[in-house]
């Protein structure tokens, strides 16, 4: 984590960005209610730690890659795995920086009043989300490790999360045919599950607050076996084909 | 645990290909034979040199044994652990120092390093900060440790990649050219410390492509050539080789590559071998003959501006040549 800030670019997907995609999706709207301000946090938040756990778990490996650490790395008796899922989770919870800088902007900047009707279960499904957030950091990890282009495939994946979530806007306006992306991403029902412990009457994916955070749970259960299955794959592959030193 | 074994690393007919492609619409694989079928074996608290030529297949050895590239075919055990199915239990006892200006985290100090690789090697909280500071003392980084890696000399680099590898306290140690790139009281230096760690017990492979640098530290010295072994033995033994010849060392200014190609061919040479120290050239060649041949030399060698000639009892480096070429 040291080395990711000490390199000062990390502040633009983590900070800069989340922070002007909720600024600009405000001032849309001119008057900002309550629960669009929530909205706005929950969707802000979801967006930085997407972009901070992508952003330390995959452009680490790059780094890696680069400063030609990741031969020595992989030849420590930590399982690559648990040291990415590390930096996965830990880059995560830097991501709720952004989730407070947003809660200032529209307190401060738009006057709402946020009022989380049930801020216990709230928390627990923040906290199951980031966690969530991680293993799916884990599970992409695997196939930065297979190639050069580590960075290149993390920007290309910020997006479509920020989309199939619901983070940026609901599900449910999305074609029929791309919902099915967003119902096999964890986030997406731990975004469900805080809306629902945030708004008084919140219907959502109409499957409840309880059965999102079992499918939450299910998913990042299933994002880590894969996950250590495809490390273990993956790291069988680049030892055979020697391309842990490929710049 | 470690297993109660009698040799330190024992490798039995290890190969490594890699595979390559050349084009971009019609590609056309090549297998490249890095190592091609090599034995040998290591004792407990021996320095053991792997000597050879770029591309000889040293550095792929290394690779092999310390579980970073899995060999083709062959198999190799260090500390009784197969390379292949035991990678962990071997990754938790070696230390591996590759040196380079890679391999160390460029933003971050020294001390933070080595708290990392610490860390990932599982060294007990109550005992990190005290060997991290005992290494820094070693190396003589003591009082930059707290510095950014960025700011550090060669030299600094290189003395904090030995630190980092010897942050778990390891039993062996693989080294690949840890002095390349070291101005001489750097190198010095460095060839002390590896002293060091031999008298205090550790086993170390090194490689190294610097003959006097075999000749000091090594017990044994496996010449590898072509990804093969094709000499092992102590370097005295080595220079058994060519204790039928002499040297006769020409210093000068303007010899040709037809010159050297017709040294070479003379019945009498077996070895000739040219370098530039500075602007005038080292040419060096191996000869049964002694000093019979200088006139013979120089005749061959009249358009060129000869120096000084000398002959000279034959080193390590004529040995090595006299394998490799």
């Amino acid at each position: 984590m040291l080395n990711f800030f000490a390199d000062p670019q990390w502040i633009i997907p983590n900070i800069i960005a989340p922070f002007i995609f909720t600024a600009v999706a405000l001032m849309f709207y001119g008057n900002v209610s309550n629960s669009l301000a929530l909205y706005a946090v929950i969707g802000g938040g979801m967006m930085g730690m997407w972009g901070s756990t992508l952003y330390g778990a995959g452009f680490a490996l790059s780094s890696d890659r680069w400063n030609g650490t990741l031969e020595y790395v992989l030849g420590t008796p930590s399982r690559l795995i648990w040291i990415v899922a590390g930096r996965s989770f830990s880059a995560a919870v830097l991501g709720l920086v952004n989730a407070l800088a947003i809660l200032l902007i529209v307190v401060l900047g738009f006057g709402a009043n946020l009022g989380i009707v049930n801020p216990l279960a709230f928390l627990l499904a923040l906290v199951l989300t980031l966690v969530s957030l991680s293993a799916l950091g884990v599970l992409l990890c695997s196939s930065f490790l297979l190639t050069r282009s580590a960075q290149v495939m993390t920007n290309g994946l910020e997006m479509p999360l920020y989309v199939a979530s619901g983070s940026m806007f609901p599900i449910a306006l999305l074609p029929f045919w791309s919902q099915g992306f967003s119902f096999i991403l964890g986030p997406t029902w731990g975004i469900d599950a805080m809306r629902y412990a945030a708004y008084a009457s919140y219907t959502g994916m109409a499957f409840g607050y309880w059965a999102d955070i079992l499918v939450l749970i299910l998913s990042t259960l299933a994002y880590l076996a894969v996950g250590f299955w495809l490390f273990i794959v993956v790291e069988r592959r680049v030892r055979r084909d020697a391309t842990l030193v490929e710049i | 645990m470690s297993l109660n074994v009698e040799k330190a690393i024992v490798v039995s007919d290890l190969c490594r290909a890699y595979h390559t492609s050349k084009g971009i619409i019609r590609k056309k694989r090549e297998v490249v034979e890095a190592v091609k079928g090599i034995s040998f074996e290591v004792e407990h608290g021996e320095l053991f040199g792997l000597l050879g030529p770029n591309g000889a297949g040293k550095t792929t050895t290394i690779k092999m044994l310390t579980t970073l590239l899995t060999p083709t075919s062959g198999t190799a055990r260090v500390l009784g652990y197969d390379i292949v199915k035991d990678v962990m239990n071997i990754r938790r006892r070696i230390g591996i120092i590759f040196g380079g200006e890679r391999g160390l985290y460029y933003r971050v100090s020294g001390r933070q390093n080595l708290r990392y690789f610490a860390d990932l090697y599982g060294v007990p909280m109550a005992i990190r900060d005290k060997r991290i500071d005992d290494l820094l003392d070693m190396v003589g980084l003591k009082e930059r440790a707290d510095l950014r890696v960025e700011g550090y000399s060669r030299g600094m680099k290189q003395r904090l990649h030995i630190a980092k590898g010897l942050v778990n306290d390891p039993t062996l140690i693989f080294m690949d050219e840890p002095t390349i790139g070291l101005d001489p009281e750097a190198a010095r230096e460095t060839r002390a410390m590896i002293r060091g760690l031999v008298d205090k017990g550790k086993t170390i492979l090194l490689t190294t492509h610097y003959m006097f640098e075999a000749d000091e530290l090594c017990k044994r010295i496996a010449v590898i050539s072509n990804g093969k072994i094709v000499a092992l033995d102590s370097p005295s033994e080595l220079k058994r080789f060519v204790k039928d010849i002499t040297v006769v060392e020409i210093e000068a200014f303007g010899v040709s590559d037809k010159d050297l190609a017709t040294l070479r061919l003379q019945a009498e040479v077996t070895a000739v071998n040219a370098e530039l120290e500075g602007e005038r050239q080292i040419v060096r060649i191996q000869t049964a003959k002694g000093s019979e041949f200088i006139p013979i030399a120089t005749k061959i060698l009249e358009r060129a501006k000869v120096l000084d000639v000398r002959t000279k009892e034959p080193t390590l480096e004529d040995a090595y040549l006299k394998l490799v070429t």
